[in-house]
């Protein structure tokens, strides 16, 4: 156990580096999601079409494979259009990009329903005082679609936290990575990755916590919430 | 078309030769109407007959296949985008809008927020008023309509007779030029009707220019001061309401008020 205290800072680091991906992922998942769910719901096909075959492609294939065809895809795509060569997608970028994509792909499903949830009077009223589309949508659709959307976003969130994990492989610096990097070096895998668990499982609650709270929020008003 | 009881005030809408049709539906068929101001006009009308497609094409919810309609002299303007009637600039229909505040049968208030501020919203966010003089004006609102003990309230915990009285205030609270009511009395219990036909009574004494479909035939007699009865797309019959009731002109409204007409 002594080694825990001394692998501390490092499997912190590696913490860090694990929410800051989760949450990047998550801020860029949700733009992505929202204008994929946009596009869905437009009336034209060449918006929709496009928008489902890619949400249907990015859920169909591993996770982790997305994360392999963008880090080496990503690598060779860039060396091909610069000359010079020799780039190469940093761990994180990649990270980044498969996770948000893959987040972005379910998060589209989650808005799309909601925004249907919306009662066609709630839009109307808007409109019907002057509210302009935009206005529309940020003051009256936005606070009800959050409410609905909020627990399969929740899920989602969980979901990409551990989904870090697989980014260690190409190698980020993450809690998963520095867990086996301790272990290793201690031969402790057991005491190591147990330590690793808990701080998921830490990060698991806590986030529980606040998607509960912002759920009864965003509920407010809704018969069966108070 | 000739009949009003306001000749003297100025107009405050004017809609001319309204033709809407849905698909192959022609549900609309030219359907004018000038209200002056303080002018309260009953529309009747069995189901089906239009009289809320008329409603929504004044305030464009729906776009008329072609017609007029000018407020406060000012003309919605129009345009054809890929084949189809449309408004030539939604900036302009917004603000129009926003002077011919609606009261939806079903009430339609944002569910997720509290009494005060719908009707503190459209103030703010479409005439652009301050926080503190759009709040006054709520709560004066919430008042005069009977429901400032439900400020902080959601719409779900009211009742639907407060619902709509608050959906009134809402209207209220942005100084319309005309308020366009769509039967704001058909979703409630009967016990509630009386409530909200009350404040709309003493919109109309005040002064008020108002819309109103409705099925409730003593309001239409007691506070309209004219009456525009619909059939099948068409004006069939219109003018003074205690008039047109007791003789009216056209055998369809006859039937619709001895209740034949369904
Ligand atoms: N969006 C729409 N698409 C197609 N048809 C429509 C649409 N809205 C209304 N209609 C049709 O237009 C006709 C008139 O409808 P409208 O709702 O204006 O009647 P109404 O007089 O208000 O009836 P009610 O008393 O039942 O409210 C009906 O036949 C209806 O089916
Ligand atoms: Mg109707």
């Amino acid at each position: 156990m002594a080694h825990v205290t001394e692998y501390l800072p490092l499997l912190l680091a590696g913490l860090r580096t694990t929410l800051l991906l989760a949450i990047s992922t998550m801020v860029v998942g949700l733009i992505l999601g929202m204008l994929l769910a946009l596009a869905k719901l437009s009336k034209s096909p060449w918006l929709s079409r496009p928008a489902y075959a890619f949400t249907n492609f990015m859920r169909g294939i591993p996770e982790f494979l997305v994360l392999l065809l963008i880090y080496f895809g990503g690598t060779q795509v860039l060396n091909g259009m610069l000359p010079e060569g020799g780039f190469e997608v940093s761990p994180f970028g990649a990270g980044l990009a498969a996770l948000s994509v893959i987040f972005g792909a379910y998060a589209s499903e989650t808005f799309r329903a909601a925004f249907q949830s919306v009662p066609k009077g709630q839009i109307e009223a808007g409109r019907a005082y002057g509210f302009s589309t935009w206005k529309t949508f940020r003051y009256i659709q936005i606070p009800q679609i959050w409410r609905v959307a909020i627990p399969g976003l929740g899920n989602l969130w969980q979901g990409s936290v551990k989904d870090t994990a697989l980014v260690s492989i190409v190698g980020l610096d993450d809690l998963m990575r520095k867990a086996q990097q301790a272990s290793q070096t201690t031969r402790e895998p057991f005491t190591f990755f147990f330590v690793a668990s808990l701080m998921f499982l830490a990060i698991t609650l806590v986030s529980m916590w606040i998607i509960a709270r912002l759920e009864r929020r965003a509920s407010r008003g809704f018969a069966g919430a108070r | 078309m000739t009949t009003n009881g306001n000749g003297n005030a100025a107009v405050a809408l004017e809609v001319n030769e309204i033709h809407k049709t849905f698909g192959t539906h022609e549900v609309l068929k030219g359907i004018s109407l000038t209200a002056h101001d303080h002018d309260v006009v009953a529309i009747l009308g069995s189901s089906g007959s239009g009289k809320s497609t008329f409603l929504r094409c004044i305030n464009l919810l729906e776009t008329p296949t072609s017609g007029e309609v000018r407020v406060k002299g000012e003309q919605i303007r129009m345009t054809i985008r890929r084949g189809e009637p449309a408004p030539a600039d939604m900036k302009q229909v917004d603000r129009i809008r926003s002077k011919l505040a609606m009261v939806f049968q079903q009430f339609n208030l944002w569910q997720h927020m509290t009494i005060l501020d719908n009707v503190v919203a459209g103030q703010v966010h479409v005439l652009g008023r301050d926080k503190h003089e759009a709040t006054a004006k709520a709560e004066e609102m919430l008042k005069k309509v009977g429901v400032s003990d439900k400020v902080g309230h959601y719409p779900s915990q009211l009742s639907g007779g407060q619902q709509q009285r608050v959906a009134i205030a809402r209207a209220l609270a942005m100084d319309p030029e005309v308020m366009l009511f769509d039967e704001p009395t058909s979703a409630l219990d009967p016990e509630l009707v009386n409530e909200v036909l009350k404040v709309m009574r003493g919109l109309a004494e005040e002064g008020r220019t108002m819309l109103v479909v409705t099925h409730e035939m003593g309001f239409a007699r007691e506070a309209a001061n004219r009456l525009m009865f619909l059939h099948q797309g068409l004006v069939e019959d219109e003018g003074d309401p205690r008039e047109v009731m007791k003789n009216p002109n056209s055998e369809r409204f006859r039937q619709f008020l001895t209740g034949s007409l369904k």
